[in-house]
């Protein structure tokens, strides 16, 4: 029974990691760079949750959820905002000059949550109400049944929209080969907007989502964006699928390898699986993608 | 290293003000990284100690973010003892004291701090004040608090894989084998561990008697939340992380219930009318709740105003009256050990499920016995 219940938890996890690795690699598809922001932005998600709640809380029996359509608005806004002054200004030049933008706008971000909040690691409201429920002899919080149905339906979102509509075609198209699909009539600048939008909002709900079980604090961004990065490296650099397998398999070690070792040992053991994916599988566990990594 | 506006001039320009030198006491500390919320309870322990400075006194602080680096805290320093200083309140990270210290020695400025680290007054430095207890003072008492009131023999021990963590896990674990304890179940875990439900089953595993915290403020307040969703009813006793009102906010009242915590102090507990007003003035000022690094650095700085009040006027003096003197604080009485430090006591509080504000339930001063 320990062991459903702990599996269930790492799936929760795995399920707030997949948003944030989701996010990240749907930039890192669409701009060839690596937003080093993304952790901040995710961090960001979650302050801005807990900022917008006092509003809500008073007339609105389940806030998180009338936070989240708000946050990925807002956070979308965001996105494009940091697209337009630390990307599209330097697209053309080597891209260490987009990673140290992006980092810088991460510093940003961080120092301003701080100034702005405090350094005191703070909560988001629920999604839909805090406690737990008894699933036969298993706890479950309720709000890790939250994290599994929103991320099951916005990574279903995005696969629909990528598979199934035209705008999907185009940012798929932009991702694979910008110039080609600019020679198609493609706006790639518009489609790469759209993705900085469509991931930073990912971010952001990711936020939220995390900021509730796990709380937020201003420098939580760098833990993130390290998870992310190795989710995509293992699961296939440029690879959506390769991204969600890789977060949840995180989750796993997370949960499942430090129940039966201890943390440490257990992330140790993340790196090492890293190190071998690295060296007999260097493009991932679903290495459709030649992409070089930063 | 940010420098901030306030070359404020605390004017406590009181009637017939004696002395026409200010008391110089630069605030060097950590406002912005991983240190943020207890640095900004430090500086505002400070300012807070400094605005209500002993008639006659005129008092000049500078306030300096020291961020996390101790290259910052050495430049912050530097550029501090450009100007005659009374004394520094000092960065509570202990890489940026270790930094510090031989600066403060070679420009004999006196450092009154209330960073954990222990090594900090280890140096032989006669420049350094800690007016906050180290590991070996708070972990007796909650070693002690564990064996001797709760009776419990077997406690599982869970702590943070940082350096703050494997200090006080080593306390820890010399305390309880002094007092004949034999931990069953031991278990760093990183700060950056979401989901703590495998350390908390592996620990009940073992069967315990106690689940005894050393954590930092977030996955202190995880770990209790994981711990009440999962019905354990296994006693806690928590690190003093969960003292901070800013980590019980992360929790309902009902997820405390039964919790308890060591700390230097806990000024929202209340406990006699001088930290009442304490309590109520730090709210006034700074509009949030105060913990024990701000009473604690509230007391380091009066000590010294005191000290000037006394007569005095260059650091080598005050220097002095810190290491010989008594000074009986909002917190506790405070006297040096003959290597600057300052504070020998520290309290149990616990919750009772139904507010967030904890219950003083035990006191320690100097670890010769406890006083109720």
């Amino acid at each position: 029974m320990t062991i459903l219940q702990l599996t269930l938890n790492g799936l929760a996890l795995g399920a707030a990691y997949a948003l944030v690795a989701l996010g990240f690699v749907l930039v890192l598809n669409a701009a060839g760079a690596v937003n080093f922001a993304h952790g901040d932005l995710v961090m960001a998600g979650g302050m801005l949750a807990v900022a917008l709640a006092p509003h809500i809380t008073s007339f609105w029996p389940a806030p998180g959820l009338a936070l989240l359509p708000l946050v990925l608005v807002l956070m979308a806004a965001l996105g494009l905002a940091v697209s337009w002054l630390a990307y599209l200004p330097l697209r053309g030049r080597p891209h260490v000059s987009v990673f140290i933008s992006t980092i810088a706008v991460g510093i940003i971000l961080q120092n301003g949550a701080n100034a702005l909040f405090g350094g005191e690691p703070r909560a988001a409201p629920p999604l839909l109400w805090g406690g737990t429920v008894a699933l036969g002899p298993l706890v479950v919080s309720v709000q890790s049944l939250a994290i599994l149905a929103v991320a099951a339906l916005l990574i279903g979102a995005q696969q629909w929209v990528f598979a199934r509509t035209q705008i999907g075609r185009r940012l798929r198209a932009t991702a694979q080969d910008p110039e080609m699909a600019r020679a198609c009539g493609i706006p790639v600048t518009a489609m790469i907007l759209a993705t900085f939008a469509l991931g930073t909002a990912y971010a952001g709900a990711a936020g939220l989502l995390l900021a509730n079980q796990f709380f937020v604090t201003p420098t939580a961004g760098g833990d993130l964006i390290l998870k992310a990065y190795i989710a995509v490296t293992i699961g296939g650099w440029g690879s959506v699928p390769g991204a969600v397998v890789g977060a949840l398999l995180i989750a796993l070690f997370e949960v499942g390898v430090s129940a039966v070792l201890s943390y440490p040992v257990a992330l140790g053991a993340l790196y090492a699986t890293l190190l071998v994916i690295l060296v007999a599988r260097p493009q991932g566990l679903f290495g459709e993608a030649a992409r070089r990594r930063a | 290293m940010r420098r901030f506006a306030f070359p404020i001039l605390l004017s406590l320009l009181a009637a017939g003000a004696a002395h026409a030198q200010p008391v110089n006491v630069p605030v060097l500390v950590p406002l912005t990284g991983f240190l943020s919320l207890e640095g900004t309870s430090q500086r505002n322990g400070a300012l807070l100690a400094l605005k209500q400075a002993p008639a006659g006194l005129t008092v000049a602080a500078d306030v300096v973010d020291t961020g996390t680096s101790p290259e910052a805290a050495v430049t912050a320093l530097e550029r501090a003892a450009g100007k005659p200083v009374t004394a520094v309140v000092a960065s509570m990270l202990g890489t940026q004291m270790l930094a510090m210290l031989p600066l403060a020695k070679d420009y004999g400025l006196p450092l009154v701090t209330v960073s954990g680290t222990a090594s900090i007054t280890e140096q032989g430095n006669p420049w350094v004040f800690r007016f906050f207890p180290g590991d070996a003072v708070t972990k007796a008492a909650h070693a002690r608090y564990v064996v001797e009131d709760l009776g419990r023999k077997r406690p599982a021990v869970i702590y943070q894989t940082t350096a703050y963590g494997q200090g006080g896990k080593a306390q820890l674990m010399e305390q309880f084998q002094k007092l004949g304890a034999t931990p069953v179940f031991e278990e760093g875990v990183d700060t950056s561990a979401k989901d703590l439900l495998p350390v908390i089953t592996k620990a009940l595993a073992a069967n315990p008697d106690v689940l005894v915290l050393h954590l930092h403020s977030a996955p202190t307040a995880l770990f209790i939340r994981q711990a009440a969703a999962h019905g354990v009813g296994v006693p806690i006793v928590a690190g003093s992380a969960m003292h901070q009102p800013s980590t019980a906010a992360l929790l309902e009242p009902a997820e405390l219930k039964g919790v308890c915590a060591e700390t230097a102090a806990s000024p929202v507990s209340g406990g006699s009318p001088e930290v009442e007003a304490f309590t109520a003035a730090y709210r006034g000022a700074f509009n949030a709740e105060p913990d024990a690094f701000a009473l604690a650095q509230y007391d380091g700085v009066r000590m010294v105003l005191d000290a000037a009040a006394k007569g005095a006027r260059t650091a080598e003096q005050v220097r002095d009256a810190l290491a010989k003197g008594t000074h009986k604080g909002l917190a506790m009485t405070y006297a040096s050990d003959g290597k600057g430090n300052m504070a020998h006591s520290a309290v149990i509080v616990c919750y009772d499920g139904k507010t967030r504000v904890p219950a003083l339930v035990k006191r320690y001063d100097s670890l010769t016995g406890a006083v109720k």
